[in-house]
């Protein structure tokens, strides 16, 4: 059952990240392309509320200079960092400990099953009315859709580190809970990292969703204000914001994670590679 | 001293089927004793290793070290594990030093022990590789180096040159033998080179499979220091080999009970 968890979840990885394409050139190329054919769509057919790339990307220097939308950018950023490093603190020792040991593993499962299909962004007008529109609510939602690929990943890299590692650090005389800190986390950090790389991803989804409901500030705010207001190049703006952010989260990421693990095993780097 | 005492290990292997891989097994080994222990593949050789450095639990009969019996592992007993297991976050140098760390030794003794260690099993000049760019043979014997590094009193060998080319694993024998006859560590080895026990050991014991049992036990009469090239042209060497080889043919081929 948590197998289709993942495939899932890496199914929503980015398709731009994977690897083995010469670095810069395509995507480039691929932005370019994609550009091109909204200002063709949206010159032809004239939709309503779609407005030209020509017309929606010089909206960009505007917002990205606007104090205003500063402020909002930086308290949705603020908002996902807060929630990402939560689940980090919560979920990496959790999912290790589940790993190691069936009774905690017996535990989570059912309760990681309830929670998986529910989407997470569901949850906001409930949470809302326990912990009002603010801060603390849509960080919460953040922090739930980034723990479970979290949670998932290092229960399974927990799950697979070779008996013979800890055995070779028992007869050295590290302890049951050394072990877990000294051997177990170091192992299971390659598969680790791959649960970080989803969860950024999600942490971005859900940051924008919960401030779609609950609105007041953020990045989801400036877009949902904008179309009531009909100002649809700042929509669009908006939008090329957001997956500029999240293309430029996920290089810095993948720069980040394959320092960590260069020791890794190339099978394990592809299994990162592939997803 | 090791005293392994009718010693059975039976795997649960899946809900109603049992596999016993070790049946009624007694041995003792006395301190400062090199014993090897021949058999044919699965006949629970690393099973009885593994027992003993308390890292599996027994089905029945105990085991008892220096009077101590064996309830988890220990720095006193060192393993040598057939699949190296090292530590792939780690440096060759750091995998070495991880067990001096581990017991508190000033940094820059562990690093001039673990670099005397890397020079004895020819990898001075690899310090700084990871495991993965390591090949088989290069990684057992770091394996072996951080073992000996700690410098357990008792060695468990699970067949420590298994992957390595003829040439070092006959330079390695030599200086395992070098290293035991200056400090004579109780040594449990296992191994599928009849040559090999016949050299190294004081004992060599041989098992049958299904269920693992104590087929025979061989005393080697050889003096010590015992030199290779000087040994294969000994009769009573030569005679110890062919005599073990032959009881190894008599056994029955390995059938799954
Ligand atoms: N964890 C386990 N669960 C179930 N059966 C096991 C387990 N470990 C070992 N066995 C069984 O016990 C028997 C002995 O295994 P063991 O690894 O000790 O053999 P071995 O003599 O070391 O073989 P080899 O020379 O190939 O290394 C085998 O039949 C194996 O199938
Ligand atoms: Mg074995």
């Amino acid at each position: 059952m948590m197998a289709d968890i993942v495939s899932v979840e890496r199914a929503e990885a980015p398709w731009w990240s994977s690897a083995g394409t010469i670095p810069g050139l395509p995507p480039i190329m691929a932005c370019i392309g994609l550009l091109a054919l909204w200002e063709v769509v949206a010159r032809w057919y004239g939709l309503n509320g779609l407005p030209p790339a020509s017309a929606a990307l010089p909206q960009i220097p505007e917002i990205l200079t606007d104090k205003e939308s500063l402020i909002d950018i930086a308290d949705s950023l603020r908002r996902m960092v807060t929630g990402f490093a939560l689940a980090l603190i919560f979920a990496v020792p959790a999912g290790l400990a589940m790993g190691r040991s069936k009774h905690v593993a017996a535990f989570f499962n059912p309760l990681l099953m309830v929670i998986y299909p529910v989407p997470k962004a569901a949850l906001m007008p409930i949470i809302m009315l326990w912990l009002g529109v603010g801060d603390a609510s849509k960080t919460l939602v953040i922090f739930l859709g980034v723990t479970l690929p979290l949670i998932y990943h290092s229960y399974q890299g927990s799950r697979a580190v070779e008996e013979k590692l800890l055995w070779s650090a028992a007869a050295m005389g590290l302890s049951a809970p050394a072990r877990l800190i000294r051997i177990v986390l170091p192992a299971a950090l390659p598969e680790i990292l791959v649960g970080c790389r989803t969860g950024l991803v999600l942490a971005l989804i859900t940051m924008v969703t919960s401030e779609m409901i609950a609105r007041q500030t953020g990045i989801g705010n400036i877009i949902f204000v904008s179309l009531d207001l009909g100002v649809y190049d700042r929509v669009y703006a908006m939008i090329v914001i957001i997956g500029a952010l999240g293309f430029i989260l996920d290089v810095i990421f993948e720069s980040m994670r394959g320092r960590l693990v260069a020791w890794a095993e190339p099978s394990q780097a592809i299994v990162v590679g592939t997803t | 001293m090791i005293s392994i005492d009718r010693v059975s290990k039976q795997f649960e292997t899946s809900r109603a089927r049992r596999h016993l891989a070790l049946s009624d097994i007694s041995l003792s080994v006395a301190r400062g004793e090199f014993v090897s222990i021949l058999g044919p593949s699965g006949c629970g050789k690393s099973t009885l290793l593994y027992i003993v450095g308390g890292f599996v639990e027994q089905s029945s009969g105990a085991v008892i070290v220096d009077d101590n019996p064996v309830t988890g592992p220990g720095p006193d007993r060192g393993p040598v594990f057939q699949e190296f297991a090292l530590f792939p976050w780690k440096t060759v140098l750091g995998n070495v030093m991880y067990g001096l760390d581990q017991r508190g030794m000033p940094k820059d003794e562990a690093l001039a022990r673990s670099r005397e260690l890397l020079t004895m099993v020819k990898l001075s000049g690899y310090e700084n590789f990871y495991p993965k760019e390591l090949s088989g043979g290069m990684k057992q014997r770091v394996a072996i180096a951080r073992t000996l590094a700690y410098r357990p009193n008792i060695l468990l060998m699970d067949e420590p040159f298994g992957a390595l080319d003829a040439h070092t694993r006959t330079k390695l024998q030599n200086d395992l033998l070098g290293i035991w006859e200056k400090d004579r560590k109780t040594v449990l080895f296992v191994t599928h080179s009849v040559e090999e026990a016949v050299f190294l050991s004081d004992r060599v014991v041989m098992m049958t499979s299904s269920p693992g049992r104590i087929k025979d036990i061989i005393k080697i009469n050889l003096p010590r220091p015992r030199e290779r090239a000087a040994l294969l042209l000994n009769r009573r060497y030569q005679d110890y080999v062919v005599e073990i080889e032959k009881m190894m043919d008599e056994q029955p081929e390995t059938r799954v009970s």
